[in-house]
């Protein structure tokens, strides 16, 4: 099974249907990705601010993590899921678009400074807990995580205005009216 | 309010916006940068009230950590918001989903501002008592719920037919 078998899969089956002919469900599973990477950026933003020493600068490194992550994670999956919902309406279309691929890949690109951020200064992070800000490098992981994930937010935008919405019809669902009659 | 919108999309900043393609993704892209900084912001001072983060903090603390990013990252969003309006008049001001989000706007603003004229008023009543009473955990859960809105209903702008009769779009 190819990729093209993949994408004609998931844009032809039954979920990927129900999202397209209903009214709410993709302007709901955008506003809940638009959620989702708000709380990711915000919440990574604040670890970024601490390691270069520009905010919380008081408070350990690792006290600010574990209060901050467990929530980055929770809405990292929300925004995927969201994400993932959307891709299946019109996968064929986002899997060609140069903004789908390029967030992808700083996506992962995201992940792989989280990788290797852990393995080299968050090894020691007990001998620079406290300082006002982090070694060199956890302070260039700090960049790079910032100028990516605001770059993956602007592409993101982008995937929006050069695919075509999968919007329905105005008459194909319940009507407000029907529900609260004026 | 219609004339009002072609006379806004005939002036030279709105011309302006309209013309250049990359324009309004871009102020798009920078409106959701600071929604994220305003979200975040909101819900870390929500979870230290309800006790859920930031426990080695005061309450003083923590608003001093995030009252200013949350008054910078709204400054942004007005901005941005104001140039989307520019703009795309006719999208945004007849729209329900815009003048409901305003209004939330208006709300959440509200809340923040006066939690945090309270605080700095009564601060150690705060600390010790007030930030414990059941009803200013149920506040701050409901402050969470109007930001979540205000993101949703930001999104709804575009799909304004969802709201049938009430859409304020001129009927074709």
């Amino acid at each position: 099974m190819g990729v093209t078998d993949v994408l004609t899969a998931l844009e032809s089956s039954h979920l990927a249907d129900r999202i397209r002919i209903s009214l709410y469900l993709f302007p709901l599973l955008e506003s809940f990705h638009v959620l989702g990477l708000a709380t990711v950026f915000g919440t990574i933003a604040i670890i970024d601010l601490r390691l270069l020493g520009l905010a919380s600068t008081r408070r350990p490194f690792t006290r600010i993590a574990s209060d901050v992550l467990k929530w980055t994670w929770a809405a990292f999956a929300l925004t995927a899921t969201t994400g993932f919902l959307m891709f299946i309406t019109n996968a064929d279309v986002y899997y060609h678009n140069f903004f789908f691929r390029s967030k992808m890949a700083l996506l992962a690109l995201a992940g792989l400074n989280m990788l290797i951020f852990e393995l080299t200064a968050g090894r020691s992070v007990h001998a620079w807990d406290k300082d006002r800000s982090a070694p060199r490098a956890a302070r260039a992981a700090a960049v790079l995580s910032l100028v990516v994930w605001i770059t993956i937010i602007f592409m993101g935008r982008w995937i929006g205005f050069t695919t075509s919405h999968s919007q329905a019809k105005p008459d194909t669902d319940i009507n407000l009216e029907d529900i609260f009659p004026k | 309010m219609i004339p009002f919108t072609q006379w806004l999309s005939q002036t030279s900043i709105s011309l302006a916006i309209q013309t250049n393609e990359w324009v309004i993704p871009t102020i798009q892209s920078i409106h959701i940068v600071a929604i994220g900084v305003v979200l975040t912001s909101v819900f870390m001072m929500d979870l230290r009230v309800l006790g859920w983060a930031g426990r080695d903090q005061s309450l003083r603390e923590t608003t001093a950590r995030f009252g200013p990013w949350l008054s910078g990252a709204l400054c942004v969003l007005l901005t941005t918001g104001l140039l989307m309006v520019i703009g795309e008049p006719a999208r945004e001001l007849l729209s329900f989903s815009f003048w409901l989000k305003m209004f939330l706007v208006a709300v959440g603003t509200l809340i923040a501002t006066s939690f945090q004229i309270a605080l700095k008023r009564n601060e150690q009543r705060w600390e010790e008592s007030i930030a414990k009473r059941r009803t200013i955990k149920v506040a701050a859960v409901l402050t969470f719920l109007i930001w979540i809105g205000i993101v949703i209903l930001g999104r709804f702008i575009a799909y304004d037919h969802v709201w049938g009769s009430w859409s304020l779009v001129p009927k074709a």
